[in-house]
């Protein structure tokens, strides 16, 4: 899965179902279930199948997940009293809006941290945390679905979905109907750098990411994103190979192979601190998401750099990986009328804004967020506006990491620990 | 009858705590390592019972980290980190042992305090200190440039090997010295008059009397030092990042971070667990050995 930088308790049945099954994951009743109830919009790319035997979505194939239960009922109150629990990312959602949301419906809102949406999943599902709400990614999605770990969604109760979201995102490929999720914030991939060590015209570049190969100048100041599918996705997008999803194992290796060569070229650094180190000057050339540069412009410019300092580059549509961060419904949630309306709430206008210009720096898919209106106010500068997103940088000929089989996933960990290892190039 | 249950039973706290802490969940990573991931949710399934252990996971990391194996460098490189770091930490902390053990007189307890001081402060908390200190502006490039030991700013953090190992040496290193000194100090002062009244030169003294009988202090800090920073994966993460100063406890880290082989992890730890015990019965052995020569040394 991609890392965001911000980098029901398991029922006995269900663990005793999975042991039974001797880890055959479609051979569970429970999945063949899921998957006969899958719409005909889905595709699955023969033989190929995710988490739990369920199709793997594509920006042009679009996946509508089965329910595996019943959604709520409409019309419902939301409870009160007690606690209500976000499980998200550290620091990834705004004090001042949870509190707000708290103050609002009479709760104590407690927010609990994890390190990636994958090791989040596994805690849910060992017991170790109840949360109400949580993250959750489009290639994690799958997970969350075959192990009954989020709900499905009654939309009555998410009406800002429909009204205030990028259409490409009310319906999107990796959920269909919005069966589980809501987006939550969206941004690409792209380099960052300083524009006053760099002088080279690096968007003018025929492959702007070959800057990092020809970084000998910039030698310990160079840096790529700590997560397996950014760093193989990205040396495999530098020779054109659009298939950031690919499970050919002759690609890969490829591609880690090129990864080594940075080791002499630059001694490459890995980690997902760009929004600090390129703003603080102490990284010159970074693999970054588009929010870091919005937020090391908010939060780590120091006083007397210049805006013009920082420097941002991405792809123009498919051929550069975009991403959306979702919210999802937990099963453990004790009060799921309630959770439906925080997730209403995270996609109000007013609240989704202050939590992006405020304090997180990764903007929602609002419709009435554009680069021109966000430069206008001097949310972003305007060297930075390329680095908010639109509508139409999703669509089906965009790209998006997606769900992997088990044995891509396992093909990309293993390339990406080839390359961390640091051995021979 | 009840002496005889008195002593054992004094163990018994201890070896409740060994059985707990140590024994049961040392079970559950072999388990893990052994065992089988749940193919939904890639966690862990252990697998408790050794007669259906799966033993693919453990071959697949001795083959990563045989010659010519992907592990094979960073394998390499984390010995010599931590034979490289533990050979600076005697070099600087015996001498601070032996002056706060002999001739520090009453300042002894001022230098111990001293030397326990930064322990207050988290391991964490001392790296990122340094991450400041070590900038191309920081408080260390200025001092060495005002001092004309460089004459520009030195890229500390750019993900140099030697850095690496400056900053094991200045975490571990206070673990080194306490036991040593408590070694040291407790060498009776007359083993060494007596070593000097027969003509010994004091280096002569220091080598043949006071080293030998600090042996067990060298090896007990060796041992302390050495086993956590052969798991280190932060120390290399916060001062360097590179892939060329990664350690063994990077990987097993990777592992553990929520991907679908955790397995790997858990194997990876059994394998560097026996390695770490064979360099413990190489400990247990030396520390019979000097305990006996001390024995004899007492006997004289």
């Amino acid at each position: 899965m991609t890392h965001h930088p911000k980098e029901r308790p398991n029922s006995l049945s269900r663990r005793g179902f999975l042991l039974r099954s001797a880890g055959a994951a479609a051979a569970f009743s429970g999945v063949d279930g899921l998957l006969a109830a899958c719409g005909n919009t889905t595709s699955v790319p023969q033989g190929l199948a995710g988490p739990g035997g369920l199709p793997l979505a594509r920006p042009d194939k679009r996946v509508t997940l089965p329910r595996w239960e019943d959604p709520i009922k409409s019309g419902l109150k939301p409870e009160t009293g007690g606690t209500f629990t976000v499980f998200n990312y550290p620091s990834y959602l705004y004090k001042k809006v949870l509190n707000d949301f708290g103050a609002k419906y009479g709760v104590q809102v407690q927010y609990t941290p994890f390190d990636n949406v994958n090791s989040g999943l596994q805690r849910l599902a060992s017991g170790g945390v109840t949360p109400d709400v949580m993250e959750i990614t489009p290639d994690t999605l799958d997970i969350g679905v075959a192990g009954k770990l989020i709900k499905p969604l009654n939309l009555d109760y998410i009406p800002n979905l429909q009204k205030n979201i990028w259409p490409q995102l009310v319906d999107p490929f990796y959920d269909g109907e919005s069966r589980y999720t809501v987006p939550y914030t969206c941004y690409a991939t792209g380099i960052a750098w300083r524009a006053d060590q760099i002088k080279k015209d690096i968007a003018g570049m025929d492959q702007p990411w070959d800057i990092f190969w020809e970084s000998q100048a910039y030698k310990g100041k160079v840096a790529l994103l700590s997560e397996n599918r950014e760093t193989i996705g990205m040396a495999l997008l530098r020779k054109g190979i659009t298939d950031i999803n690919t499970e050919d194992p002759a690609l890969v290796n490829q591609a880690v192979s090129d990864l080594k060569e940075l080791y002499a070229v630059c001694n490459i650094k890995v980690d997902d601190l760009q929004y600090q180190t390129v703003p603080e000057g102490s990284s010159w050339l970074h693999q970054a998401w588009s929010g870091d540069m919005i937020a090391g412009y908010i939060y780590y410019l120091p006083k007397g750099t210049p805006a013009s300092a920082l420097a941002y580059w991405k792809a123009p549509r498919g051929k550069v990986p975009v991403q959306s961060d979702c919210f999802a419904i937990c099963s453990t949630t004790k009060k799921p009328v309630l959770s439906h309306l925080f997730l209403n709430y995270l996609l109000d206008n007013g609240v989704a804004y202050e939590n992006f210009v405020d304090f997180n720096g990764y903007q929602p898919p609002l419709n009435e967020i554009d680069p021109s209106t966000l430069v206008q106010k001097g949310v972003v500068p305007e060297n930075l506006a390329n680095s908010v997103l639109t509508n139409d940088d999703f669509g089906p000929d965009s790209l998006q990491y997606g769900t992997l089989t088990s044995r891509g996933q396992q093909l990309w960990e293993d390339g990406y620990s080839n390359f961390l290892a640091g051995g021979g190039s | 009858m009840y002496r005889r249950w008195l002593w054992p039973g004094l163990a018994l706290p201890g070896v409740l705590w060994l059985v707990l802490l140590f024994v049961v969940p040392f079970y559950a990573v072999l388990g893990v390592a052994l065992g089988k991931v749940d193919p939904i949710l890639f966690q862990p399934v252990p697998i408790w019972n050794p007669l259906e252990w799966n033993v693919g996971w453990l071959n697949e990391v001795l083959s990563r980290l045989a010659p010519g194996g992907i592990w094979f460098d960073v394998g390499v490189r984390t010995i010599v980190y931590v034979l490289v770091s533990l050979a600076l930490c005697l070099l600087i902390g015996y001498p601070v042992a032996y002056y706060a053990a002999r001739h520090a007189g009453r300042w002894k307890g001022v230098i111990l305090i001293l030397i326990i001081l930064p322990l207050w402060i988290s391991y964490m908390m001392r790296m990122l200190a340094w991450v400041n200190l070590l900038q191309a502006d920081g408080y260390v490039n200025r001092f060495l440039m005002f001092t004309h030991v460089l004459s520009q700013p030195r890229d500390w953090l750019g993900g140099s090997a030697s850095t690496v190992i400056f900053a094991l040496v200045y975490g571990y290193i206070p673990y080194l010295i306490l036991p040593l000194f408590a070694s040291l100090d407790r060498i009776d002062r007359s083993h060494l008059e007596a070593a000097r009244d027969l003509g010994a030169s004091p280096w002569s003294a220091f080598r043949t009397v006071t080293l030998p009988l600090s042996k067990t202090g060298i090896l007990g800090g060796a041992v302390l030092i050495t086993l956590p920073m052969f798991g280190d994966y932060y120390t290399p993460n916060i001062v360097s990042g590179s892939p060329k100063t990664s350690m063994i406890g990077n990987q097993i880290d990777l592992y553990f971070h929520g991907g679908p082989q955790p397995t790997i992890g858990a194997a990876l730890t059994i394998v560097l667990a026996a390695f770490l015990t064979i360099l413990m019965l190489y400990y247990m052995w030396s520390i019979h050995r000097a305990q006996r020569e001390v024995g004899a040394v007492g006997a004289l």
